[in-house]
Parts: C-alpha cells; sequence; structure tokens
C-alpha cells in the first residue's frame, strides 16, 4: 500500500471512531500543552536575560581580575584561598562575609594595556562617597559609578552623549533623587547644581590622627576624616529600565575622570588605593566570538581571571535551563503516561477489527503495510494530541501574556512566554513519533494476525 | 490453469492427529467455474484457503499459471494475491463505515494500482454491481443483498484471475441469493476470471462446470459438466 493511501486510510478509521480517539488524545494533549507552555517560558526567559545582559555590558569587553573569584559564576567556591599578605581584604556580598581579593594593580593595568589585542582598560570605580545634597536640602545616601557608554541606561529627560563619555563635573541623576532634592520635575533638574560628598579614609586606622587630636586637646570621638565636597551639574536623569541589574539604588553616573578622582580621594592611603577589584578590558574586533576566546585563552596563560559577557549570560540561563528542565521533565512524564493511553486504544482498536485486518490480509495486503497503517493511525493520535495540547497553550498563554509581563514587572516589550512556531511544528512531529513508537506492539499484534482465524465467520 | 497435486493437511501431532484434507488432487482451466461442495467440516475451506495461499498444505502442492504458490515467499504471495485473486466471504465483510466507494478502493490500494484510471475503475465495478448511485453511501446503510453486490465489486475492481467465493448466498434469502449466483456467472463470462464457489447448496454447484465433492477431507466425486461442444458432439 503507498504511503499516502495508508495515511488516509489510517486517518478515516480514526473519524470512524470519534470520541475514543479523542479521548486518547487528550492524554498527550496535557503533555503537549505543558511541554508548549515550558518551551514557551524558556524562550521569554532566555530572552529576557539576553537583554538584560547585553544592555548590561558590552559584548567586545571582558571583565579582568586578579582572583579567581572574578570568573566564579554560579555556585559559590568551597575551597579555601591561601593567606596573602599583599592581598587586601574587603567585604562582599550582601550576607555580610568579608573575602579576601587580589586586585587589579596599577602594574597589572600597564600590561594589559601593552598587549596588542587589547584596545582600552577601564578600570571599575567602586566610589564610597558619603552623601548626596542641594542647598537648602536634606542630604541622602547614594551609590555612584563612573557612566559606561556600553550601558546606555534609560533617561527620564536629558539625552546621552552620543558618543564616549559624559563631561567632567557633569551627573546622571536617578529620578527618585529629583523630588527628594526638591526639584519640581525630572526637567527642572537638568541643568542645576547638585553636590556629592566624599570623604579620606582614616589612614592605618587613624591612630596617628587620633593621638594628634588628644595632643591638642580634642575629644577623638567627635574627629572626622578629612571630607570634601564636590559639585555637579545634572546633565540628564535616569530611570530604572527593565533590563538593568541594580541591587539596591541606582546609581549616579559620573564621568570616568570624575570617577577616578572620588576614588583616589576616598582610597587614598588604604590598600585599596589604585588598585581595582576588576577592570573592563575592551578587545580588539570583540564582536567576533574568536577574538573574545583568544584574548581570554592568553590572559588566562598570564594568570588573569575573566569573564565576558557570554559567560555572564551562561551563569544566568544554566538557572533558567535547570528550571526549564525541571518542569520539562513533568511534561515528559505525562507523555509517558499518555503512551500507555496509545497501546491500549490501540490494542482495542485491533480486536474490533480482527474482521478488517483479515479480509485485507486475504485481498494481499502486507505485513509491512499493515503494521503501517496501524502505527500510523496511532500517529494521527499524536499529531491531534500534539495540535490541541499546543493550541490550548497558545490560547491561554497569548491573552496571559501582557498580564504576566506586568505582574513580574518585566518591562514594556518584554514577554515571558515567546511562542515559536518552528518548535511547536517540531514538539508536534516528536509527538507523533512516540505515538508512532507506542503503536508498534498493537500494529504488531494486527500484522501477525492469522487471516484464516480472523475470517472464521462463527 | 490452476493445479492442485496431492494435497494433504494435517492438523495436530501424531496420535490426536486429524486429516483435513487427504491427497487431492485437480486441474482447473481458465475461465472455468468450479464448485467444492461438501458438508461443514469436510475440509472445502481449508482447500481453498490452500488454493489462494492463505494457507499452506502439510503435502502437496498448487501451481497457478505454472507458479508453484508453496515455493513463493510470503512477500511474493502477498502480491500474487492482491494482483491475480480476490475473494467473496458469507458474511460480506464490507466496511460499515466507509463509504461504497472507499470499500471498492481497497483493493486497488492494496495492489498499489497508480494512476488516474484508479476511480474509473472503482466507478466501473460499482456500476457492473449496479451500485453506482450508492458510492458515497456507507456500506452500512446496504441491505444484505446489496452488501454482496459491493463485496462482488470489490472481488472484480482488480480484474483478478481467480475469483474465490466462499457460501456466497449463504446469509442472503433464496431470491435475493439467486439474483448474487446470476451476478456471479455474468462476471464470470464478461471477465473471463476462474470462479472457484464453496457452497453445501446442490443447486448452485449444478451450475458449475466442475463440480468438486468433499467427504471426510478425501474427493467423493469428481464430476466435469460436458462444453456444449461435446454434447454437440455426444448427440452426433
Amino acid at each position: 500500500m503507498r504511503i499516502q493511501d495508508t495515511i488516509r486510510r489510517s486517518g478515516r478509521s480514526l473519524r470512524s471512531a470519534k470520541l475514543r480517539t479523542v479521548l486518547t488524545s487528550l492524554a498527550i494533549a496535557v503533555g503537549g500543552f505543558t511541554l508548549t507552555i515550558t518551551l514557551a517560558a524558556g524562550n521569554g526567559i532566555r530572552e529576557y536575560t539576553d537583554r538584560l545582559v547585553t544592555s548590561n555590558f558590552d559584548s567586545s569587553e571582558l571583565i579582568v581580575g586578579r582572583d579567581k573569584e572574578v570568573s566564579n559564576t554560579g555556585a559559590p567556591s568551597t575551597e579555601p584561598k591561601e593567606y596573602d599578605e599583599s592581598v587586601t581584604s574587603m567585604a562582599i556580598g550582601g550576607d555580610g562575609s568579608s573575602l579576601q581579593i587580589k586586585q587589579v594593580t596599577p602594574e597589572d593595568i600597564t600590561e594589559l594595556k601593552s598587549l596588542p589585542y587589547i584596545e582600552e582598560v577601564r578600570e571599575n570605580y567602586q566610589l564610597a562617597a558619603r552623601y548626596i545634597t542641594r542647598e537648602g536640602q536634606k542630604r541622602f545616601t547614594l551609590s555612584a559609578t563612573a557612566y559606561n557608554p556600553a550601558q546606555k541606561p534609560e533617561l527620564a529627560a536629558g539625552t546621552l552623549p552620543k558618543t564616549g563619555d559624559i563631561a567632567d563635573n557633569q551627573v546622571m541623576l536617578p529620578e527618585g533623587y529629583v523630588k527628594a532634592l526638591g526639584f519640581k520635575s525630572d526637567k527642572d533638574a537638568l541643568g542645576k547644581k547638585i553636590s556629592i560628598n566624599i570623604q579620606k579614609p582614616f589612614v592605618d586606622g587613624g591612630g596617628e590622627q587620633v593621638l594628634a587630636a588628644i595632643r591638642n586637646g580634642v575629644d577623638p570621638r567627635t574627629l572626622q576624616p578629612e571630607s570634601q565636597m564636590r559639585t555637579f551639574t545634572i546633565a540628564a536623569i535616569t530611570k530604572k529600565a527593565a533590563t538593568s541589574i541594580n541591587f539596591g539604588t541606582l546609581p549616579v553616573l559620573v564621568s570616568t575622570n570624575d570617577a577616578k578622582q572620588m576614588y583616589d580621594y576616598t582610597t587614598e592611603g588604604t590598600p585599596s588605593y589604585d588598585k581595582y577589584t576588576y577592570v573592563y578590558v575592551r578587545v580588539k574586533d570583540g564582536e567576533k566570538q574568536a577574538s573574545i576566546d583568544a584574548a581570554q585563552a592568553d590572559l588566562k596563560a598570564k594568570k588573569y581571571f575573566t569573564m565576558s559577557s557570554k559567560e555572564i549570560q551562561q551563569s544566568i540561563t544554566q538557572i533558567v535551563n535547570i528550571l526549564q528542565a525541571l518542569v520539562g521533565v513533568f511534561g515528559l512524564i505525562t507523555v509517558i503516561a499518555s503512551v500507555f493511553g496509545i497501546v491500549n486504544t490501540q490494542y482495542i482498536s485491533v480486536l474490533e477489527r480482527i474482521r478488517e485486518i483479515g479480509l485485507m490480509k486475504a485481498l494481499g495486503m502486507r505485513k509491512r503495510d499493515l503494521r503501517r497503517l496501524f502505527m500510523l493511525e496511532a500517529g494521527w493520535i499524536g499529531f491531534l494530541g500534539g495540535a490541541i495540547g499546543s493550541a490550548g497553550a497558545l490560547l491561554v498563554g497569548i491573552p496571559l501574556n501582557p498580564w504576566i509581563t506586568k505582574k513580574l514587572d518585566l518591562g514594556e516589550g518584554n514577554s515571558l512566554l515567546i511562542f515559536r512556531p518552528s518548535q511547536i511544528a517540531a514538539l508536534i512531529v516528536g509527538l507523533m513519533i512516540v505515538a508512532i513508537l507506542a503503536g508498534y506492539l498493537p500494529a504488531r499484534k494486527a500484522a501477525k494476525m492469522d487471516p484464516i482465524e480472523a475470517l472464521r465467520t462463527e | 490453469m490452476i493445479e492442485v497435486a496431492n494435497i494433504t493437511k494435517t492438523y495436530g501431532k501424531k496420535d490426536s492427529a486429524f486429516t483435513a484434507l487427504d491427497d487431492i488432487s485437480l486441474s482447473i482451466k481458465d475461465g472455468a467455474t468450479v464448485a467444492i461442495i461438501g458438508k461443514s467440516g469436510s475440509g472445502k475451506s481449508t482447500l481453498m484457503h490452500i488454493m489462494s495461499g492463505l494457507d499452506t498444505p502439510s503435502d502437496g502442492h498448487v501451481t497457478v499459471d505454472g507458479t508453484v504458490l508453496q515455493q513463493m515467499k510470503p512477500k511474493q504471495i502477498d502480491a500474487f494475491r492482491a494482483e491475480q485473486m480476490s475473494f467473496i466471504f458469507q458474511a460480506f465483510f464490507v466496511e460499515g463505515n466507509q463509504t461504497c466507494y472507499q470499500n471498492v478502493m481497497l483493493p486497488l490500494e492494496i495492489a498499489e494500482v497508480r494512476g488516474r484510471d484508479r476511480k474509473q475503475r472503482v466507478m466501473d465495478a460499482l456500476a457492473a454491481v449496479d451500485l453506482s448511485e450508492k458510492a458515497n453511501s456507507r456500506a452500512r446503510n446496504l441491505s444484505g443483498g446489496q452488501k454482496q453486490r459491493l463485496a462482488i465489486a470489490r472481488a472484480i475492481v482488480n480484474r483478478p484471475k481467480l475469483i474465490f467465493a466462499d457460501e456466497p448466498t449463504g446469509n442472503l434469502d433464496s431470491a435475493t441469493g439467486d439474483k448474487i449466483i446470476d451476478l456471479l456467472f455474468s462476471i464470470n463470462k464478461t471477465l473471463g476470471s476462474t470462479l472457484v464457489i464453496v457452497t453445501h447448496d446442490d443447486e448452485l454447484a449444478a451450475r458449475c462446470k466442475i463440480q468438486v465433492r468433499l467427504k471426510d477431507g478425501k474427493i467423493d466425486s469428481l464430476v466435469t459438466k460436458p462444453t456444449r461442444k461435446t454434447v454437440a458432439r455426444a448427440k452426433k
């Protein structure tokens, strides 16, 4: 029997047992529904993290450090590091844990700058400013960092510099500070001035200053390290983007020059002075993955630890993949359960149609064709189940998408569920294959049937 | 030309062995009508099954146009049956859920007949049994006689050399049965197909050229009706 005739005939015999066919395929539909939703959610989350990473990291840049923590993604390392006197200690992490980080030194930066495949080295200034204020206003805490052109913050007012850095003595202010600092509106704040206070550290624990104060008859408890007020003009107001990675408050952005001056001022005399946890390195031809890979390999040989935006992305998507696999397993379990339904239905179908099978064999139908006929019938059930399941997923998912986006605060233009026709098609084909395989045993029974037995009239 | 040579069929082993057919030999010319007559259990159905290659004999062989069925591979026998033989059964075995057209199409699909004339052949076969206007009706809505006519259309659509009919009138009243028999004989004439009818109806058997009467697995009597020519010659 030719394949098109077999397909038509198998479809026809399913239509003559509609209720049974639909009920059996509903079992697969449940699996199909779950898997469609899982795939769509995986797409959505992956696309979201992609945007998250590309809008926060320049793909042609590498994060380069001297400590392996820099390139540590995912789970914290359990292996203790040997104590190194030259390494400064600094606290990281919201749990209050403190960790020694081997920092990048000026010599390292010089070395990095001399490498032929490195275009630019940007220091990472983690600024510890005391407060931000304006004449006649209260003082507020802040976090501040250097403007990174690659990040392109979202603006509520003002404009981004077309190329390169923002001008010195200018800031980009997060919109939360606008009202707090007494401006009428975002626009009103543009061009106005604000002040940021930074403080010199006590060198060597401030012991000398304390002794000097006692000598001069000053109460050492009132002692304050030297501090400095820096005044900036507001160039733009930033707002929280859906795809920004910021824990806590949005940072106040200043130019690299200002950031360096402030960083030096606040770290002068400390072990952190002129040293950085990590630096950003722009790789020549960094748009090509090959140049990034080559740079990473060479830096590794030079005992640097690096992380590319791709690796950051992978560390996030890894979590997504694990979650997706977990949900997917449930979908697969449903599919496996439905396999037994198909086997059962097809066995009944074979028993019901003993006469028909006998007749077909008498008329010269080959075993292979008969087997194929019944396996294709099972395949149709799989197709129907897959189609019903994914159609259900689309019907539920598409209208729900905007609501989920709003609830999860994903931001405009991001969807949690992204349905790809190619994936749905592949899923349906996959379910058909599973169903066809499930139909094998009943089909074999049909093919093996003795036509004389089958055609006995009594 | 069909030659049945020393066919023996035994079921079971040694002590409990049962011989269904015992050393049957026959020779049937193309286009002949053959009646295999006997009571139930006489082995007539078994003989038909062996002649069509559905069953295998314990001993002996069947030769159709010089080809020994027992020497063919299962695949070849299947193809042989699909192209050269067809069956009509007492219980019709038409698919009630399918239309008449679809029922008649089945042998053509099995024989992998291609091309545009497939449809025409089905319609011709339906016309031959006077069921043209029922082409798109479901077979379950037909009367018994119509069902058997449909089965005949299915049997002739492939223009087989050999038609086996197993008690074709067994489920029909005598008037309808007679019509079916007339139809079968007229098809035998027009198509030239050899017709092998298994029956216990002596009246029907009497219309066939060769009458093989089986009793307990052996040929009880073998009658070959003289053709008109030989009758005419005898008269002279």
